[in-house]
């Protein structure tokens, strides 16, 4: 239940990789030329930005002929030695069982500085004499680094999927999940995703998490790019409005929620407002917007909704000089992201904790705060003692498998 | 049982061969507990500490009556033992039917509470005693008018029930509560008698402790023993000695909320990365707000910053922490704090 989409509809074929039909031909026209004997180029380089399907068009094309994958990730071919033994599973062209090997550096990008320019150098050695097919990826195969690289390699540009392409990704996965999607939601998903395919299942997950259905409300702060432009000008007019009624005025001209509107300018309050008085002042000004918007929550009384605006428009605008350290670009609230991704977190929390407390003779959030993290430390540390302790607890794998995951 | 399996002598042994062998496997088996619940003593006579407590709970065993009671203190000072022990010392091996443990803080609203003790204490105990126990841990954490309904549950249910009230802060129990309950203070364990009990724990689970490992326990915890035992645990369970290293390393591993890190890296001017800080305390690790403003209250008077800094500061915490408790935004109200940290660190750096 719990595995990330884009692992569990990760394409198996390389037929099925979204998108990249070009790409896809120049990897299987060179695959075909390794039938006779290795050819020129011994190498694939895919690259292209992230989320495009390189990696997984590498893992697809082994998997079509039944080729094992060699697969060395950044942190193994830091240095030429490294490379050297690598380079002796490459040179055997097949493997014990007769199977042929396909041999995947991914993610060179992650090689830096001069440390490894040791390991670019070997790679390139290797790549001259291997007999076994190499497939490089990188975000950008034109990084002065890889100039020599280059030489010995087929390039193939891994394009930004299409829109539609993605859609009908989105499409599928909704159809397998049994979830009711409205094809705007879809749509905005898709568009925010701006061709990053990996982004866009993931945004899908999170928004469906919990949900049969997922409607256009469902997903409309993600905004579109039109709606995008819509706040970037309400935040603008807001942050650098010249009196208080321009400030106050922004929000009425536009149709945008006001919670989430609140969310944009305190997500970015900090990144426009450099000066740390001034940062201060228009924080507080928040907390007094926030303040209202709890008084409204506890009595019900909605008349109060105009000082949660004052504060939060004219507040914000009069509490800083307007002096900004150059354009900085308006970011999208993260805030909202994590709090619907960790609701979930945090139930399974919460359960944990009333596990905890019963054997502890401690409330649940007692046991959140005093035993949870001193029990996560001891399962990452102690295979037996997190068997027994989980027995003991009688915590399901699910809760164990979480108390695992969370990173320190 | 032994009696009448005494008819049959064979039968017995044959019995009793059973018995010791499941016994030894339910041994096996439980020998994977929290060290907390597996020290925990299960009678008066057990405890080491708080002796004067312990001999007016003793007295109530002996006479077999209990009045209401609050017992106040810190963390990890034994208020929970302590009544377990008096429940089980009072009712013996089959205390837990006389005996039902509700945690305020859980039990959303007082009526699920009077509900729950309307039904427990409903029916008469049967036996000597003739009440039941009610432990009602964090009863500070009660608002007035709930106190205010327990109070009346309390009296309706005297003859049939006792309560005993466990809270951090005595003071944050009501007057006409107080004024019907026996008052027990609970204080921190004498520095030898926590490292006795490190000691014993070590010696019974064989542990290598060095003197500089059981120092940084008893640094850390600071005579909170719960805290000192889940320390200790902890740092067997990576299987190395134990020494101040490797109870650092384990504390700061489990110590997801930072908040000296945090606040450090707001007088160092990072706003945005401070606010992830406190994001990831609120939303991946479930810390209540209120916990929060609790830690960077001591921690500020920890700070390096000049006092006059340090005051203005606790007005700015102190406010925040009454917005909190009106229903505002946990993380929007504590960021606004972490923006005035910055604040002050800026000027702090101008005036050197």
């Amino acid at each position: 239940m719990n595995i990330p989409w884009t692992l569990k509809y990760k394409p198996k074929t390389l037929d099925e990789v979204v998108g990249n039909k070009e790409a896809k031909n120049i990897i299987l026209k060179w695959i075909r030329e390794w039938d006779n004997k290795p050819p020129k180029k011994r190498a694939l380089f895919l690259y292209g930005p992230p989320g495009t399907g390189k990696t997984v068009a590498a893992e697809a094309l082994a998997n079509d002929l039944d080729m094992e994958l060699v697969q060395s990730n950044a942190s193994n071919y830091r240095t030429a030695e490294a490379i050297q033994k690598f380079a002796g599973i490459a040179s055997q062209y097949t493997t014990l069982f007769g199977k042929k090997r396909l041999i995947l550096f991914d993610e060179l990008d992650g090689i830096a500085g001069t440390a490894d320019r040791g390991g670019l150098r070997e790679i390139t050695e290797v790549i001259k004499i291997t007999n076994s097919p190499i497939v490089l990826t990188a975000n950008n195969a034109y990084d002065p680094r890889f100039s020599t690289l280059r030489d010995h390699c087929q390039l193939v540009e891994f394009k930004k999927p299409k829109r539609t392409e993605i859609e009908a990704l989105l499409k599928k996965i909704c159809s397998d999940e049994g979830l009711e999607a409205e094809v705007e939601a879809l749509n905005i998903i898709a568009e925010r995703s701006s061709g990053d395919l990996r982004s866009a299942v993931n945004d899908l997950q999170a928004l469906s998490q919990g949900r049969k259905q997922l409607t256009f409300e469902d997903v409309s702060w993600l905004s579109t790019r039109d709606r995008k432009d819509a706040i970037f000008k309400v935040l603008s007019d807001i942050f650098y409005a010249r009196n208080i009624l321009d400030a106050r005025r922004a929000v009425d001209a536009a149709d945008v929620d006001l919670d989430m509107l609140f969310e944009w300018i305190y997500e970015n309050a900090p990144y426009q407002i450099k000066n740390p008085e001034e940062l201060s002042a228009v924080m507080e000004m928040l907390a007094v917007a926030d303040l209202y918007r709890g008084r409204i929550g506890s009595t019900q009384n909605w008349e109060l909704i105009r000082y949660f605006l004052d504060f939060m428009t004219a507040g914000v605008a009069v509490s800083w000089s307007h002096k900004s350290s150059g354009w900085v670009p308006f970011k999208f609230p993260t805030r909202i992201m994590s709090m619907s991704q960790s609701r979930a977190e945090r139930e399974k929390l919460a359960a944990i904790g009333l596990k905890i407390g019963k054997r502890c003779h401690m409330s649940v959030g007692q046991a959140i705060k005093e035993v949870v993290p001193y029990l996560r430390v001891i399962f990452q540390a102690n295979e037996d003692w997190k068997n027994g302790l989980s027995r003991w607890f009688d915590l399901d794998e699910d809760m164990v498998n979480y108390l695992l995951t969370i990173k320190n | 049982m032994n009696v009448t399996f005494n008819k049959n002598l064979r039968l017995n042994s044959f019995l009793q061969h059973i018995i010791i062998e499941t016994t030894s496997i339910r041994v096996l088996k439980l020998s994977y507990e929290m060290w907390t619940e597996k020290y925990r003593p299960n009678s008066l006579n057990d405890i080491v500490d708080q002796e004067e407590i312990v001999n007016r709970l003793k007295s109530f065993v002996k006479t077999k009556n209990v009045p209401h009671c609050i017992f106040a203190g810190p963390p990890g000072t034994g208020k929970t033992t302590a009544a377990l022990c008096l429940a089980q010392d009072l009712y013996g091996p089959g205390y837990r039917e006389y005996v039902m443990e509700l945690n305020a803080s859980d039990e959303r609203g007082i009526n699920v509470v009077r509900e729950t003790v309307k039904t427990f204490a409903r029916t008469r105990s049967i036996g000597e005693v003739s009440f039941k126990i009610l432990i009602l841990d964090e009863a500070d954490n009660m608002t007035g008018d709930a106190q205010q309904a327990l109070r009346r549950t309390m009296e309706r249910y005297t003859e049939t029930a006792r309560f005993i009230l466990i809270a951090n802060y005595s003071g944050k129990i009501i007057e006409p509560i107080q004024s019907r309950c026996a008052p027990f203070r609970f204080t921190y364990l004498p520095r030898e008698h926590a490292i006795n009990w490190i000691k014993h724990i070590a010696e019974n689970e064989k542990l290598i402790i060095e003197d500089d490992g059981l120092e940084a326990i008893l640094e850390i915890s600071g005579g909170d023993l719960r805290r000192a035992t889940n320390i200790l645990q902890t740092a067997a369970s990576v299987g190395k000695p134990i020494n101040e290293e490797t109870v650092y390393s384990v504390v700061g591993r489990a110590n997801p909320a930072d908040v000296q890190g945090m606040l450090l890296t707001a007088l160092n001017g990072n706003f945005v990365e401070a606010r992830k800080k406190l994001r990831d305390m609120l939303l991946k690790y479930g810390l209540a707000g209120t916990d929060i403003i609790g830690q960077i209250h001591s921690e500020t008077f920890k700070l390096n910053v000049p006092d006059k800094w340090k005051v203005k500061l606790a007005n700015i915490i102190g406010e925040v922490d009454f917005r909190l408790l009106q229903g505002s935004n946990e993380e929007i109200q504590l960021s606004a704090l972490l923006a005035k940290l910055v604040e002050a660190g800026a000027e702090i750096k101008r005036g050197q």
